[in-house]
């Protein structure tokens, strides 16, 4: 069995210090999360439960809701101090859900990409119409809504991304390895409009 | 009692891009479970929100994998998208080393008619079942055509009691109309269960519109939202009316899922479920 609370610690006494805008560092009792851009900030409001993570990721500073834990809104005031790799583990699936996991996939080559066109060919329902989009209009999409996104696609239009993903070790990077449903309701949209017109 | 410490848990949401409160739920049961340790790991994912169905199994690390849909009803997501999601070939799924085992929906479970009875009691305390008319609604139009099916099997379930003078059905969409709550109902009393899976904007705002106890929108993502359930009772059409929030919000939802998970293990042994 992985036991990727065991590799986080390894990941951690490396000085895996940054992922997203969440800063870690070591603490007296363990390990301390925080907003990178709060690093010298000795105001915190410090909390020590992992699950507060959850509420710190909900919304943002103007109070709405953060369906996308990736984009770069998460807010700032916090300092989480956690006991142990476990606590900071399900903290960090609250911050950046399964990113752990699934950097850990990659290393291990077991993340499979797919292409957009991939995930949109199975869809059913009311997402079945985005399979109409054309290539130069996935692309505008795809470059206009991802930018508003921490992760890095490994998947393209028609196959992988062949921009290697940028890795800045012993920090854990936020990949992404296929298109998100918040993506395909935007293809949707495009879609529809296009039909409208 | 059950005791998984070499099994995963996986709950299976909605969720919403628009509000918070429709992930809420599961993310409070999942919480409740980790706190009771019966799962040696418990992990949530959703149709809408992150972590998605297509990176849950990333963040397992156990190779016996229990995946309970915390959904109102079998249907459309139950059946086709989340199979198709995670690649599961039907109840049993091996996928390498892992055994994925895809059980019922929490709606499902016998005990959801005991959580009812439960939000009743909360919701209109002291108040006299036998003078009560009590309303589980449900959504109910052709795409959920499986919900309003389970709603209407608890309404059997709870009028077969005898306990409340009605036990009616009622939908947001279809005949019969919640919003005729008056004329489909005859007691002094009137207690109205949401039949859903979380609060959302049908339970803070359309059906508290037709009901008559809200004129204007609050909106589902309101810090006010919650306050059409505290105003209990609303006087209104000459009757005592008692709004719950959603059954999914009960915490016993979490007693549901984990029952979910027995079930699975009772049928595939091949013994009877009490």
């Amino acid at each position: 069995m992985r036991d990727l609370t065991l590799i986080l610690n390894d990941w951690l006494l490396a000085g895996a210090g940054q992922i997203g805008q969440v800063l870690i560092r070591r603490a007296p009792s363990g390990w301390e999360l925080r907003h990178l851009a709060d690093a010298d900030r000795d105001d915190l409001h410090l909390q020590a439960d992992p699950v507060a993570a959850r509420h710190i990721a909900t919304l943002d500073d103007a109070g709405v809701f953060r369906p996308l834990k990736t984009a770069p809104n998460l807010i700032r005031g916090w300092r989480l101090v956690l006991r142990d790799a476990g606590a900071v583990r399900l903290a960090l699936d609250y911050l950046y859900p399964a990113m752990t996991g699934v950097w850990l996939s990659f290393l291990n080559g077991a993340l499979v990409e797919a292409s957009l066109r991939e995930t949109l060919g199975r869809q059913t329902g009311m997402y079945r119409v985005t399979q109409r989009i054309s290539d130069s209009d996935a692309r505008t999409t795809i470059d206009r809504f991802c930018a508003g996104c921490l992760k890095q696609r490994l998947w393209e239009i028609d196959g992988p991304n062949h921009t290697p993903p940028q890795l800045l070790p012993p920090s854990i990077p936020l990949l992404c390895h296929e298109a998100c449903n918040l993506l395909v309701a935007e293809i949707r949209k495009v879609v529809k409009a296009q039909t409208i017109q | 009692m059950l005791h998984k410490p070499n099994s995963a848990l996986v709950i299976v949401g909605h969720g919403s891009t628009v509000n918070p409160d429709s992930s809420a739920p599961t993310f409070d049961h999942a919480e409740e479970i980790i706190r009771r340790g019966t799962f040696g790991e418990v992990h949530c994912c959703f149709w809408k929100e992150e972590p998605s169905f297509r990176q849950v199994f990333h963040m397992i690390d156990r190779d016996d994998i229990y995946v309970v849909p915390n959904f109102i009803s079998e249907g459309y997501f139950t059946r086709t998208v989340v199979p198709r999601e995670l690649e599961l070939d039907g109840a049993v799924t091996i996928k390498g080393h892992r055994t994925i085992k895809y059980c019922e929906p929490v709606g499902n479970n016998e005990r959801m008619t005991e959580l009812l009875l439960r939000r009743v009691a909360e919701v209109a305390p002291g108040v006299d079942p036998a003078r009560t008319s009590l309303f589980i609604v449900g959504h109910g139009t052709d795409l959920n055509e499986n919900s309003a099916v389970a709603a209407k099997r608890e309404v059997d379930r709870i009028a077969g009691m005898g306990r409340f003078a009605e036990v009616c059905n009622a939908y947001m969409e279809e005949s019969p109309l919640i919003s005729k709550w008056d004329e489909l109902s005859t007691q002094p009393n009137v207690v109205v269960v949401p039949f859903f899976i979380s609060d959302g904007l049908h339970s803070y705002e359309d059906i508290p519109v037709l009901l008559g106890i809200a004129g204007e929108s609050l909106g589902a993502a309101s810090a006010n939202a919650k306050e059409v359930f505290r105003r209990n009772p609303y006087s209104l059409r000459g009757r005592n009316l008692f709004y719950a929030s959603a059954i999914g919000t009960e915490r016993m939802i979490a007693d549901v899922i984990l029952d979910q998970v027995a079930v699975f293990d009772a049928q595939r042994a091949g013994t009877a479920v009490v």
